[in-house]
């Protein structure tokens, strides 16, 4: 079940695609540059699926309890914003892509970026059931726009479907985070409550689980390679002097 | 290299103006003194903006993605937000607050996916996001050309104003004139602090234009303060007092109508009002008519009678008086500043927000307050006291006191027509009551707000100071600030004599339900003057004095109530 690990997933998701998008048309656009984009808003489609299945799930279950139903609602207001946030920066890409065709490389406009790898972070995260699939070549530059509209118009509904389906007063909505960020808070989702997980849906559950472990092995192998490095660093001066 | 250096000819001014547009449009930005979105015909710096950002397709610019935007900025640097964002920052986190969440932590993920990306990319983005919210979201006091969007004419000139900013036309069509420099191409806000509405010494320019005509002198609160100065030398301040309290009542908020138009009534229009104005009888009638149901606009008449006897007669006098002499002396003419462009890109820096107006209208309402406390007033005119033989009274028929003598006519505090001009009952001598009413005027000039009671209070401790200092003080000396020129014109008139003191503790007798018209015989020329001369007589006499009697100055619109001995 999309625990609010998942959710913080897609908001990583949606700022990668931001930065993204901000490239399109300048000096830095190509066609690895058009293949993240897809490879970003599709993570993020199916990442926007799941969780919007499974609030609107819960958010019509009558037999909710009171508090439940207040977080729900919080992170139902929260992620309808980075749905909306996602869905206007697919417009734009759209837009864009349209006027800055990469087969007119000369068009482009000179903003005084180098390029930088900003996809990885967002690229990096284990895909769900699916295959990375190879660099789109160049002729299916029109194929790629009418997919993209398609999935903006699947953006769209989803929006509309989620309006219908639950009814959230969102001035109603308090929100636990304080007014301003913290870069030094290390729990991002502490600020969105913690669900339980359902049991109904275990393959989703070892994902985020497997996520944290993950981490907390590579955490520990860094540690581990730090420590090895002061240790002969040590050994290597003791020898030198 | 990836900096395009975009040089204007200073010559070629249609390419100042295209690259004005572009760089005020954000298509392209400085990298320099990003908050000002100009072409310097120097080597500064500009860069493309990413298509991202251009407002061409006019995408919505949304306030999410400001609230994001500066709570990334705070993250990277805490108290970096400039005032106005600040501002914007609480009023958004007010509004979206649902919302708040989500953009805390959007923020946070759009500045780690930004550390994702090389140092030079990042500064580069951190530009453009930066130049984008410069034009989307500009600071305080600087043009935007997003106000009508591409739309926007550059030039201010053309025969069509119907989409020009407010900000051009200040520039281009007043203000040719202002010294030291026109505050909206400058940045330099010398000019405002200088007119400032109450300012110690208006410049040269200020004080000529009150010479233009008297409308011009009253709507300048400095003129105002000026005239105002001058009349309390001459002693007719009541003329301006009442102009202005018509002006409160005309104003006003409605429920404090009704108070208001009891306090001018008894401040200025009553039968021995302490600062009685002088109006012609038909107006007098017609005036004190309409107050029985007082509105907003039941002065009128009497207001321009004031005002056309300010224009014809005090406002010439004023003219040639030595106070507007000594103004016009003092009036400054400032030197006009002539700033290079180092300094003017230094007064952009440091422009700051001016003040409040709540709080300029709170010091405006201390001023008022103690412009009201200050009220100089001793006006009781002789002729304004009921002659038996002149005066036309209609109801009241139950004074024992009207047919002896001429009773004072002293406004005595009621519960059914609480007066703050309230005097207590146990005064002993004339010139004394006289003070009494000054000092309580002096806390009920329609201005005042003060409770009633407290006004009573006070002007019982007030009194009775009085009495302890009658015995060391003269009314010579009391009396000394008057004006010397008054002139007992016509002396045979009635003089004010204390109360009998038949009546020490009388009930006030009862009072029936009518407005009383006075005719008194004022010659016109006469001016309202304090009576000095018959004071120290009054004075000698006061001791062998007794109490006052209950005597209330009637409103026209009180009904009938029926007393009880408190005064």
């Amino acid at each position: 079940i999309p625990g609010p690990l998942c959710y913080s997933l897609l908001l990583l998701v949606v700022a990668c695609y931001r930065h993204l998008a901000s490239c399109v048309g300048g000096c830095t656009d190509s066609l690895q540059l058009r293949d993240e984009l897809r490879q970003t808003r599709e993570k993020a489609q199916k990442l926007a699926m799941a969780i919007c299945q499974h609030l609107t799930l819960h958010l019509r279950d009558k037999s909710l309890p009171e508090e439940q139903r207040k977080e729900m609602e919080l992170l139902w207001v929260a992620f309808s914003s980075s749905l909306e946030l996602l869905h206007l920066d697919m417009c734009k890409v759209f837009n864009m892509s349209d006027i800055f065709s990469l087969a007119n490389t000369d068009a482009l406009v000179q903003t005084g970026l180098q390029g930088s790898e900003v996809a990885a972070r967002a690229l990096s995260l284990p895909d769900l059931n699916q295959t990375q699939s190879p660099t789109l070549p160049a002729g299916l530059e029109s194929q790629e726009r009418s997919t993209l509209e398609q999935e903006i118009g699947q953006i769209d509904h989803m929006i509309d479907d989620m309006e219908m389906k639950v009814n959230v007063l969102r001035w109603m909505v308090e929100p636990h985070g304080p007014q301003y960020a913290d870069p030094l808070s290390s729990t991002d989702s502490a600020s969105l409550a913690v669900f339980s997980v359902d049991e109904e849906q275990p393959g989703h559950q070892p994902l985020c689980q497997r996520n944290k472990f993950c981490a907390v092995l590579f955490l520990f192998a860094v540690v581990l390679v730090a420590g090895f490095i002061s240790v002969s660093m040590v050994l290597f001066s003791g020898v030198c002097f | 290299s990836s900096v395009k250096l975009l040089l204007v000819s200073l010559l070629s001014s249609e390419a100042r103006n295209f690259g004005s547009m572009l760089v005020a449009l954000g298509y392209i930005y400085p990298l320099q003194d990003h908050k000002r979105l100009v072409i310097k015909p120097d080597a500064s710096l500009y860069r493309f903006q990413t298509p991202y950002f251009w407002p061409t397709q006019q995408w919505p610019v949304e306030d999410t993605d400001y609230a994001i935007y500066l709570a990334k900025r705070n993250i990277r640097k805490k108290g970096i937000l400039e005032l106005h964002e600040q501002e914007h920052y609480n009023r958004l986190h007010k509004w979206m607050n649902h919302k708040w969440d989500f953009i805390v932590m959007q923020a946070k993920e759009q500045y780690r996916a930004a550390k994702e990306r090389k140092k030079p990319d990042r500064v580069v983005f951190e530009c453009q996001e930066r130049a984008y919210w410069v034009v989307h979201r500009p600071p305080p006091g600087t043009v935007s050309a997003m106000d009508y969007g591409l739309d926007r004419r550059i030039d201010p000139n053309t025969v069509e104003v119907t989409g020009e900013s407010l900000c051009d036309l200040f520039k281009y069509n007043s203000c040719q004139s202002c010294l030291p420099s026109n505050p909206w191409l400058t940045d330099d806000a010398t000019y405002w602090t200088l007119n400032m509405p109450n300012v110690e010494i208006p410049t040269k320019m200020r004080v000529e234009r009150w010479t233009f005509s008297f409308g011009e002198l009253l709507s300048d609160p400095r003129g105002r303060n000026d005239f105002r100065l001058f009349l309390k030398k001459e002693f007719s301040g009541e003329n301006l007092a009442f102009w202005e309290s018509c002006e409160d009542l005309k104003w006003g908020t409605a429920a404090t109508m009704r108070e208001k138009a009891e306090q001018i009534y008894k401040t200025f229009l009553a039968r021995g009002a302490p600062r009685w104005i002088n109006i012609d009888g038909k107006t007098m009638e017609v005036t004190v008519k309409g107050l029985k149901h007082p509105h907003r606009y039941v002065l009128d008449a009497a207001q321009t009678h004031i005002y056309m006897l300010m224009k014809k007669d005090s406002y010439g006098r004023y003219m040639k008086s030595p106070v507007f002499k000594e103004t016009t002396k003092k009036a400054i003419c400032p030197e006009e500043h002539k700033f290079s462009d180092n300094q003017l890109e230094q007064n952009a820096r440091n422009r700051r927000p001016s003040l409040s107006p709540i709080i300029l209208r709170q010091m405006e309402e201390e001023q008022k307050a103690k412009m009201a406390a200050n009220v100089d007033i001793t006006q009781l005119c002789r002729f304004t006291t009921p002659v038996p033989h002149l005066a036309v009274y209609s109801g009241i028929s139950d004074f024992p006191s009207a047919t002896a003598s001429p009773s004072l006519p002293f406004l005595a505090h009621t519960p059914a027509c609480p007066s703050p001009i309230s005097v207590a009952l146990d005064s002993t001598s004339a010139s004394e009551r006289r003070v009494e009413a000054s000092e309580g005027e002096g806390e009920g000039n329609p201005a005042a707000r003060g409770p009633v009671g407290g006004n009573v209070s006070r002007s019982r401790m007030a009194l009775s100071l009085r009495r302890l200092l009658k015995r060391g003080c003269t009314p010579s000396t009391m009396f000394a600030s008057l004006s010397p020129k008054c002139h007992s014109a016509a002396g045979t008139s009635s003089r004010i004599q204390p109360i009998s003191p038949n009546q020490p503790s009388q009930a006030p007798p009862r009072r029936i339900a009518n407005f009383f018209q006075i005719k008194v015989d004022i010659p016109p020329e006469c001016r309202i003057y304090p009576i000095e001369s018959e004071d120290e007589e009054e004075e000698n006499r006061a001791a062998s004095r007794g109490g006052v009697g209950a005597k209330e100055i009637i409103c026209p619109w009180e009904s009938l109530t029926p007393q009880n001995g408190t005064g």
